[in-house]
C-alpha cells in the first residue's frame, strides 16, 4: 500500500468532517470512528518511520506544486519520532476516552471526538510540513479546536479558561502572521528550507524581528513564561483526554514548532541564550506555583509547564547528547504526564473533588489506578529506574559536558520542589486517612488497558532505553543537520 | 555472577512479597526473611565476580571486591537479621506486601551502591536505596509524619542531587564515570582545578551519613519508620555515605601530605566532633526511646566521620570498625526499642518502665548493646573508640578535637544510661504485669547482633582483617593488625584479650562469692519495698524518677540547648514556602494581565534584541 | 598469661590485697582526720576493717533483683580489673601484673565500668533518691573527666606515649617529676581528683542531707561490704594512678633492690598517696556543697582551661 505523509493528515480531517454524517447511521459512530483513524494513523506513521530511518528523509510534494514554490510534507528522523509519538499518544488516548461521559448524549461526544481528531491532525500537520504558512495553517487549527476542547464542559471555569485561552492564543497568531509577513517579504519564499537558505542574506534588524514573533507565538503554544497563563486554566478545566493530549499531542507539536524554527530557519546559536533562560524561568516559576497548588489537575498543569520548561532548556543547550535528551524528554512528558492526567482524573471522577486533599488515602478504593499514579510522579521526577531518570540525566550530562555548572545547581534544585509535591501526593493517596466518601466509578476497560500500556511503557523504557536510542540519536542528529534538511527538500526541486 | 544473584533475589523477593501479602498475610514476612537470607547466603557461597554492561551509551560496572564486600556484608547481614526480627514484629499490620517489597527493594539498593565501581550505577541505586526508604519512613500513618518524611527526603534530594551536579559536570570533563579512571585522573582532588566535584559528592555523602547541618532529617524520620526497618536504615544506609567519603577521599589520603588533607581532617573532623558532641546533647534530653536511639545514631556516625576524616591507618581502621559495630549494635538497640514498644506499646520513658523482670533478654541485648555503645571494655565498641583517639592523639594531633570528642564519648554515658533505666530499670507499672518476653524470632536476631559485641571485644581481629584487606583495596595503608592486640604508632599497647579474660574471671569469682555467701540470708524484694521514711508505694504508685532526669545536666549546659539547628531549617522551609506563594501570584488568572505581560515581553525583546540574540 | 602463672596468680592477689588494706586505712584515717578538724575523737583508724566484718556478717540482706545483686561484682571487678594495669612501683620492684598491655586511654574507659555497673544496680532498686543520685553522678561525670583527659591529653603528647609505664620510666630515668614537666596538666587533674573522690564540694550524689543518701540508699549487708571493698581498691587507684602520672611514682630499682626495695618503694608510694590523698579530704573539710549544675560548670571552667593550657604548655614544650 502506498502510504505518504498526508494520510497521517487526511485521514483524521477527512473523518472529522464526516463524522456527522456517519453519526446518522451508527449511534456510536462518534466513539469508534477516531479509534479506526487513529489506528490507521499509527500503523501508516510506524511504516514511514520505519521508512525513513532506512532510506533517509522523505518529502512529499501536495498537489503536485514542487518546493520551493509549492506545499510539501517533510518527514526528517527528528519529525518522525514525534509524528510517531502523536499518533501513538493520540490512540491511547482515543481508547482512553472510549467510555468518556458515557452519559453524555450522543451530539455532545460527537463534537469532543471531532475536535480531538482536528486537534490530532494539526499536530501532525504541524510537525509535518515544510511550509511556513501552511504550519500557520496548522497553528490555527490546532489552537481553536483547543481552545473549543477547553470550554467544552459548558461552565463558568471552562469559559474563563477558554477565554483566555484564546486572548492569548489570538495574540500568538497575529504576532506568528507577523513573523511571517516579514520573513516572507525579506527571503521572498515561504518554504522552510528556502527561507532557511536565504536567511544569512536578511538583514540582522528584521531578521531577529521576526525571530521575536515567531518566538513569542509558537512560545506561547509551548508554554514558555510568561506567555503560559493560559495554561494551568486550560489544563485543568478541559476533560482530561484533552488535558492529557494537550501534553502529549499539542505540545509536542509546539516545541516542535519551536525547534525547527530555532534551528532550521535560524541558526542555533542565535536562540541557544534565550531558550535556556526562558526555558529556565519557565521551569522554574512554574514549579514554584505547582508547590503551592491545592488543586490536582492544576498541579498537573504546572507541571507540565515546568517540564517543557526543561524541554526548552535542552533545546537550548544544543549539542546533540541534549537534543536527545530534549527528545527522550518529550517522549516521557508526553507518556507519564497524559498517565497521570489519566489516572488523576479517575481520582476526581470519584470523588467529585479537584482538591488534593480529597485524595486521602483514596488507594484503598482504586489500588491499581493508585499504583499507576504513584509510578508516574516518582517516574517524572526522574527516580531510577523509571524513564524519566535517563531524560532527565542525558540533559544534565549535556550541559556537565558544558560545564554549566549554575543550570545544573538550577534544574536539579527545581527537581528538589518538584520532588517534594508529587511525594506529598503519593503520601496522601496512600497514608493518609480518609476524608471524603467516594463513589466506585472503576475505571473501564479501555481506559485500563491505556493506562497499563503507558506504564509499561514507563517501565520498560527506564530498564532498556536502548531499545529508542539509536531512534532518537538519529534523530537529534539531523535536527542539527541544517544543509541535509535544505538540500532534501529542494533538491526535489 | 554472585552480584546478579543478590540482587535478583532480592528483586524477586520484594515482588513476591508484594503478591503474597494478597493472598495470606502470613506468609509475606516468611517470604520476605527468605528472600533475605538468601541473599545473604548468594553472597556467602557465590562468587562475586565482576559484571559490566553498557545503557544508553554509559557503562556500569559492578565489583565486589574486598571493600565492596565489608560494605555489602554489613547490609546483607543486617538485613537479614532484621527481616527475621521482622517476621513477628510486623504481625497483624496492614499493607505487610508493600512494607517488605520496600525493604527489599531498599537492600538491594544499598547492596548495589556498595558493588558499584562507577558513578552512574553508584547514584542509581542510590536513589533506588532512597526512595524505597522514603516509602517506609511515611508507612507509620501520615499526619504529623508527612513533615517529617517530606524533610527526609528533601534533605536526601539536596545529597543526591549535589552527587548528580557532581557526576555530570565529572563526565563532561573526564569523560568517564569509572571511579578507578576519576581517580586516576584526580578528579576527586581539591587541587584539580574542579574543587566542587569533590565538594559535591561529600555534601551527598553528608547527608545520609547525617552531619551537622544536615542531620536534622535522622531525628525526624528514624523513630517514626517501623523499627525493624530503622535497625536497617540507621544502621547500614548511613554506611553508605561513609562508603562514599572513603571513595572520594582516598585520592587525597594516598597523598598522605598536603594542604588537601589537612582541610579535609579540619573541616570535616570538626563537623564529624560536632556533630557528636551537638547529637549526643540533644540525646540526653529525650523521653522516649526511639528519639533517643535517632540522635544517638547521629553521634555514633559523627565519630565515625571524624575517623574517617583522619585518613591514617589507625583512623580509616576506626572508622571501618565503628561502621561495623555500629551497625550491630544500634541495629540491635532499634530491635530492642521495638520489641519494647510491641510488647508495652510505648517506649516513652515516662509512660513505661521496669521491664527487666518481664523482658530478660531484651535487657541482656540492651545491656550489651549499651555497653559497646559507650566503649567501654571489654565489648567491642571499645575497641573502635581506642583506635580513634589513638589516631586523634598519635597521628593527627588533633588535640582539641579529642576533647570534644570525648566530651561527646562521656556525656554518652548519659543517655546509655537513661535508654536501660527508662525502659528496664525503676519501678513496674502496675498494667505492665501481663507483658512478656517477646517470640523467639525477634531474640534470635538480637541477640546475634549482641555476640558480634561480644566477639569482637576480645578477637577485634576477626574485623581487622577484612577491614584491612578493604583499605588495601583502594590502596590505602592499612599496616598489620594482631587479633587481640591493639596498638598505636608508639609501640604502646591494650591487650584486649588479656583485659576481656581478667573481667570475665573476675567477674564470675566475684559473682559466685557474692552469690553464695549469706545466700540464707539474702532476700530478693520487689522495686516497690524501698526505703523511703518508711512509706510503701502502693502497687499502682510508680515513684520511678523519670522526669527531668538529667536536669542537672541540662541546666549545666544551659543556653546551647535553646537553639536549634531543626528550628534554623523548618524557618528556611516555611521562608521558601512563604517566596513560592509570592511567586505563584505571578499567574493572576487575570486573562488582561496575560495579554500584557505578552505585550510587555515583546516590547522588551525587540528593546533589548541586540544582547539576546 | 605467659609464663608461671602461679606466680602471676600470686602477684594479682598481693597487689589486690595491698590495695585493699591501703584503701580501708586511708579511709579510716580520713574519718579520723575529719574528726579530729571537727575536735571530735573519731574512730579508730582500722574502723572501716571493722564495719566491713560487720557488714558482711549481717544475717539478712536485701537485693531488689539481678543488676542490683550484681553491681557491688561490677564495682570490685572494675576496680581490680584497673589496678592490675597500673604499675604500683617502679621497674620490677613489684609484681608488673598486666601493666605492659593496656595503656592510659584505655585505663580512662575501664574506670567507668564500676560507675555504670553501680548506676544499673541502683536503677533496679526502684529507689527514685537512688535514681537521683545516678543522675546527678553521671552529669558530674561529664564535669571532671573532661579536665582530666585534658591533662593526660597533655602528657601523652607531650612525652609522645600512652603507655603508663612508659611515663614512670621518663620520670625515674630523669629524676623530674611530670607535675614539673606539665604544671598545667597537674593541676588539671587535681581537681579533676576532687570531683572523682566525690567529697565536698562535689559530693552532692550521696548527700544523706538531701537524697538520703543518694545512690547507696538501698544497698545494706554483703553488698554494701562489698561496695566499700570496691571503693577502697578504686580509691588506692585513683591515687597511684595520680601518683605515677606524675608525682614520679614510688621506689627506686636503681638504687634498691630486693626487698628492701620493695619495703622503701612501698612507703614511698604510702607517703606519696597520703599526702595527695588530703588534698581532696581536707579541702572536703572545709567546703559546703555545690549544687550538680554548678558542680559541671565549675570544671569547665578553670580546670578546663588549665587542661587547655596543659596541652598548649605540651605542645611548645622543647
Amino acid at each position: 500500500m502506498v502510504v505518504s505523509p498526508v494520510h497521517l493528515i487526511a485521514a483524521p480531517l477527512a473523518a472529522a468532517f464526516l463524522i456527522p454524517l456517519l453519526n446518522k447511521l451508527y449511534r456510536d459512530a462518534a466513539r469508534v470512528v477516531p479509534g479506526v483513524v487513529f489506528l490507521y494513523n499509527l500503523s501508516v506513521s510506524w511504516i514511514l518511520v520505519n521508512r525513513v530511518f532506512r532510506s533517509g528523509p522523505i518529502v512529499e510534494v501536495i498537489a503536485g506544486w514542487k518546493p520551493p514554490f509549492g506545499i510539501n510534507l517533510v518527514m526528517t528522523p527528528f519529525s518522525a519520532v514525534l509524528v510517531m509519538l502523536v499518533s501513538f499518544m493520540a490512540f491511547v488516548i482515543w481508547l482512553y476516552g472510549f467510555r468518556f461521559k458515557r452519559s453524555l448524549k450522543g451530539g455532545v461526544v460527537m463534537y469532543y471526538e471531532i475536535l480531538q481528531m482536528m486537534m490530532a491532525a494539526g499536530s501532525l500537520g504541524i510537525i509535518l510540513t515544510g511550509d511556513l504558512f501552511n504550519m500557520f495553517v496548522f497553528v490555527e487549527i490546532t489552537g481553536i479546536t483547543a481552545i473549543a476542547l477547553t470550554a467544552f464542559y459548558r461552565d463558568r471555569d471552562g469559559a474563563e479558561a477558554g477565554f483566555k485561552y484564546m486572548l492569548l492564543g489570538s495574540m500568538a497568531s497575529v504576532f506568528l502572521l507577523l513573523g511571517i509577513l516579514l520573513i516572507y517579504t525579506q527571503t521572498g519564499s515561504l518554504n522552510m528550507a528556502q527561507i532557511a537558505e536565504r536567511m544569512p542574506a536578511v538583514a540582522t534588524g528584521v531578521k531577529v524581528t521576526a525571530l521575536i514573533f515567531l518566538l513569542i507565538s509558537l512560545g506561547t503554544e509551548a508554554e514558555m513564561f510568561p506567555l503560559n497563563g493560559w495554561a494551568p486554566d486550560a489544563y485543568s478545566q478541559a476533560p482530561s483526554p484533552t488535558s492529557a493530549a494537550f501534553a502529549a499531542v499539542l505540545g509536542v507539536a509546539a516545541i516542535y514548532a519551536l525547534a525547527r524554527v530555532g534551528f532550521t530557519l535560524y541558526d542555533h546559536g542565535t536562540v541557544s541564550g534565550f531558550l535556556i533562560a526562558m526555558g529556565f524561568l519557565t521551569m522554574l516559576f512554574a514549579e514554584m506555583a505547582a508547590i503551592t497548588q491545592t488543586n490536582l489537575k492544576r498541579m498537573l498543569a504546572y507541571s507540565s509547564m515546568g517540564q517543557m520548561g526543561l524541554a526548552m532548556i535542552a533545546f537550548g543547550i544544543g549539542s546533540e547528547a541534549a537534543l536527545f535528551g530534549a527528545l527522550f524528554l518529550i517522549i516521557n512528558h508526553a507518556i507519564i504526564k497524559s498517565l497521570l492526567f489519566m489516572t488523576g482524573s479517575y481520582f476526581i471522577y470519584n470523588l467529585n473533588d479537584k482538591r488534593l486533599r480529597a485524595l486521602n488515602g483514596i488507594h484503598k478504593r482504586l489500588p491499581y489506578v493508585s499504583f499507576l499514579f504513584a509510578l508516574g510522579a516518582l517516574a517524572i521526577v526522574g527516580f531510577p529506574p523509571f524513564s524519566g531518570f535517563w531524560s532527565k540525566f542525558y540533559i544534565l550530562t549535556a550541559a556537565g559536558a558544558k560545564q554549566m555548572m549554575p543550570l545544573i545547581i538550577g534544574i536539579l534544585a527545581v527537581t528538589v520542589i518538584e520532588m517534594t509535591y508529587y511525594l506529598r501526593v503519593i503520601g496522601r493517596i496512600y497514608f493518609a486517612k480518609e476524608e471524603s466518601e467516594p463513589a466506585s466509578h472503576k475505571p473501564s476497560i479501555q481506559a485500563l488497558v491505556a493506562m497499563t500500556s503507558l506504564a509499561v511503557l514507563i517501565i520498560v523504557l527506564g530498564l532498556y532505553p536502548d531499545l529508542i536510542a539509536g531512534f532518537l540519536h538519529r534523530a537529534s542528529m539531523f535536527l542539527l543537520d541544517k544543509q541535509t534538511y535544505i538540500q532534501t527538500v529542494l533538491h526535489l526541486s | 555472577m554472585g552480584i546478579i544473584y543478590v540482587l535478583g533475589i532480592l528483586i524477586i523477593g520484594a515482588l513476591a512479597a508484594f503478591f503474597v501479602d494478597d493472598l495470606n498475610r502470613k506468609w509475606t514476612g516468611p517470604v520476605a526473611m527468605l528472600a533475605g537470607f538468601g541473599a545473604a547466603a548468594a553472597f556467602a557461597f557465590l562468587p562475586g565476580g565482576i559484571v559490566r554492561w553498557r545503557i544508553l551509551g554509559f557503562s556500569m560496572h559492578w565489583e565486589t571486591d574486598a571493600l565492596a564486600g565489608f560494605f555489602a556484608w554489613i547490609v546483607l547481614g543486617l538485613s537479614a537479621l532484621a527481616l527475621m526480627y521482622s517476621v513477628k514484629y510486623m504481625e497483624g499490620k496492614a499493607r505487610q506486601g508493600y512494607f517488605y517489597a520496600s525493604f527489599l527493594t531498599s537492600v538491594a539498593g544499598m547492596f548495589g551502591v556498595a558493588v558499584s565501581k562507577d558513578l552512574l550505577s553508584f547514584f542509581i541505586f542510590w536513589e533506588i536505596m532512597t526512595w524505597t526508604s522514603f516509602l517506609l519512613a511515611i508507612y507509620n500513618a501520615y499526619y504529623g509524619v508527612e513533615t517529617k518524611g517530606i524533610k527526609y527526603i528533601i534533605f536526601s534530594a539536596i545529597g543526591a542531587y549535589a552527587m548528580l551536579t557532581a557526576i555530570v559536570l565529572a563526565l563532561g570533563q573526564y569523560h568517564s564515570l569509572e571511579f578507578s579512571d576519576l581517580m586516576a585522573a584526580g578528579a576527586f582532588r581539591f587541587s584539580s582545578g574542579n574543587w566542587y566535584i569533590p565538594v559535591l559528592l561529600l555534601l551527598g555523602f553528608a547527608v545520609k551519613a547525617a552531619v551537622l547541618p544536615l542531620h536534622v532529617w535522622a531525628p525526624a524520620v528514624y523513630p517514626k519508620t517501623p523499627m525493624s526497618f530503622t535497625a536497617v536504615f540507621s544502621g547500614a544506609m548511613s554506611k553508605m555515605g561513609i562508603l562514599g567519603m572513603l571513595l572520594i577521599l582516598t585520592g587525597i589520603f594516598r597523598s598522605a601530605t598536603g594542604w588537601e588533607l589537612t582541610l579535609v581532617r579540619w573541616v570535616l573532623g570538626w563537623l564529624g566532633g560536632l556533630t557528636a558532641a551537638w547529637a549526643t546533647l540533644q540525646a540526653i534530653r529525650q523521653n522516649d526511646a526511639k528519639d533517643l536511639l535517632a540522635w544517638s545514631s547521629v553521634a555514633q556516625l559523627g565519630y565515625i566521620v571524624t575517623a574517617v576524616s583522619t585518613g591514617t591507618r589507625l583512623g580509616l581502621m576506626a572508622a571501618l570498625y565503628l561502621a561495623l559495630l555500629h551497625a550491630a549494635f544500634k541495629g540491635s538497640l532499634f530491635m530492642v526499642a521495638g520489641a519494647v514498644e510491641k510488647q508495652a506499646g510505648t517506649t516513652d520513658f515516662r509512660r513505661i518502665s521496669g521491664l527487666i523482670k518481664r523482658m530478660p533478654w531484651t535487657f541482656l541485648t540492651a545491656l550489651i548493646a549499651i555497653i559497646s555503645l559507650a566503649g567501654i571494655p571489654p565489648l567491642g565498641g571499645f575497641v573502635g573508640k581506642w583506635l580513634l583517639y589513638e589516631s586523634l592523639i598519635s597521628e593527627t594531633h588533633a588535640y582539641f578535637l579529642v576533647i570534644l570528642i570525648f566530651f561527646a564519648s562521656t556525656s554518652a554515658f548519659l543517655y546509655s544510661y537513661r535508654f536501660l533505666f527508662g525502659l528496664f530499670l525503676g519501678q513496674e507499672e502496675e498494667e505492665a504485669k501481663q507483658i512478656t518476653e517477646v517470640s523467639w524470632w525477634m531474640l534470635i536476631p538480637m541477640l546475634a547482633l549482641s555476640a558480634v559485641s561480644v566477639v569482637t571485644g576480645m578477637y577485634p581481629g576477626l574485623i581487622f582483617r577484612p577491614a584491612a584487606r578493604a583499605l588495601e583495596s583502594i590502596g590505602l595503608p592499612a599496616g598489620q593488625w594482631d587479633m587481640s592486640i591493639l596498638s598505636n604508632v608508639w609501640g604502646n599497647q591494650t591487650d584486649v584479650f588479656t583485659v576481656g579474660s581478667t573481667v570475665g574471671i573476675l567477674f564470675v569469682l566475684w559473682a559466685l562469692f557474692i552469690t553464695f555467701k549469706g545466700k540464707k540470708n539474702t532476700r530478693w524484694l520487689t522495686t516497690k519495698e524501698i526505703s523511703t521514711s518508711g512509706e510503701i508505694p502502693a502497687p499502682e504508685d510508680n515513684c520511678t524518677f523519670q522526669r527531668g532526669f538529667f536536669q542537672p545536666f541540662e541546666r549545666a549546659v544551659g543556653r546551647l540547648y535553646r537553639s536549634s539547628m531543626d528550628q534554623l531549617w523548618e524557618d528556611i522551609g516555611a521562608a521558601l514556602e512563604a517566596f513560592f506563594g509570592f511567586i505563584r501570584k505571578i499567574y493572576t488568572g487575570n486573562a488582561q494581565t496575560y495579554a500584557m505581560y505578552v505585550i510587555i515581553f515583546v516590547v522588551l525583546l525587540i528593546l533589548f534584541r541586540n544582547y539576546i540574540f | 598469661m605467659t609464663g608461671n602463672w602461679l606466680i602471676e596468680l600470686t602477684g594479682i592477689v598481693l597487689t589486690a590485697l595491698l590495695a585493699f588494706t591501703v584503701g580501708m586505712f586511708y579511709g579510716g584515717l580520713r574519718r579520723k582526720v575529719i574528726a579530729r578538724a571537727q575536735n571530735r575523737v573519731g574512730p579508730p583508724v582500722y574502723q572501716n576493717f571493722l564495719d566491713l566484718l560487720k557488714l558482711q556478717g549481717k544475717t539478712t540482706n536485701v537485693t531488689h533483683g539481678l543488676m542490683t545483686h550484681l553491681a557491688p561484682v561490677w564495682v570490685l571487678v572494675a576496680a581490680i580489673t584497673a589496678l592490675l594495669f597500673i604499675p604500683v612501683l617502679h621497674g620490677g620492684l613489684w609484681f608488673p601484673n598486666f601493666t605492659f598491655k593496656g595503656d592510659l586511654i584505655f585505663l580512662l574507659y575501664l574506670m567507668v565500668m564500676g560507675s555504670l555497673g553501680m548506676a544499673l544496680g541502683v536503677g533496679e532498686t526502684g529507689n527514685p533518691n537512688g535514681a537521683i543520685g545516678v543522675s546527678r553522678g553521671l552529669s558530674l561525670i561529664t564535669g571532671y573527666e573532661i579536665p582530666f583527659v585534658l591533662s593526660l591529653v597533655a602528657i601523652m603528647i607531650q612525652f609522645h606515649t600512652t603507655s603508663l609505664t612508659d611515663l614512670m620510666h621518663y620520670q625515674q630515668a630523669t629524676g623530674h617529676w611530670i607535675a614539673r614537666e606539665n604544671p598545667f596538666a597537674f593541676l588539671a587533674a587535681l581537681f579533676s581528683v576532687l570531683g572523682m573522690f566525690h567529697y565536698s564540694p562535689f559530693d552532692i550524689i550521696g548527700a544523706p542531707a538531701e537524697l538520703a543518701s543518694g545512690p547507696m540508699s538501698e544497698f545494706g549487708g554483703k553488698y554494701l561490704g562489698s561496695l566499700m571493698t570496691g571503693g577502697s581498691i578504686f580509691a588506692f587507684v585513683k591515687l597511684v594512678l595520680i601518683t605515677d602520672l606524675f608525682l614520679g611514682g614510688a621506689g627506686h630499682p636503681d638504687a634498691y633492690t630486693g626487698a628492701a626495695g620493695v619495703l622503701l618503694g612501698l612507703v614511698e608510694l604510702v607517703i606519696k598517696t597520703f599526702l595527695l590523698y588530703m588534698i581532696p579530704v581536707s579541702i572536703g573539710i572545709v567546703m559546703p556543697r555545690f549544687r550538680t549544675e554548678q558542680a559541671v560548670r565549675f570544671f569547665w571552667r578553670w580546670p578546663l582551661l588549665f587542661g587547655a593550657l596543659g596541652i598548649i604548655w605540651a605542645v611548645f614544650w622543647k
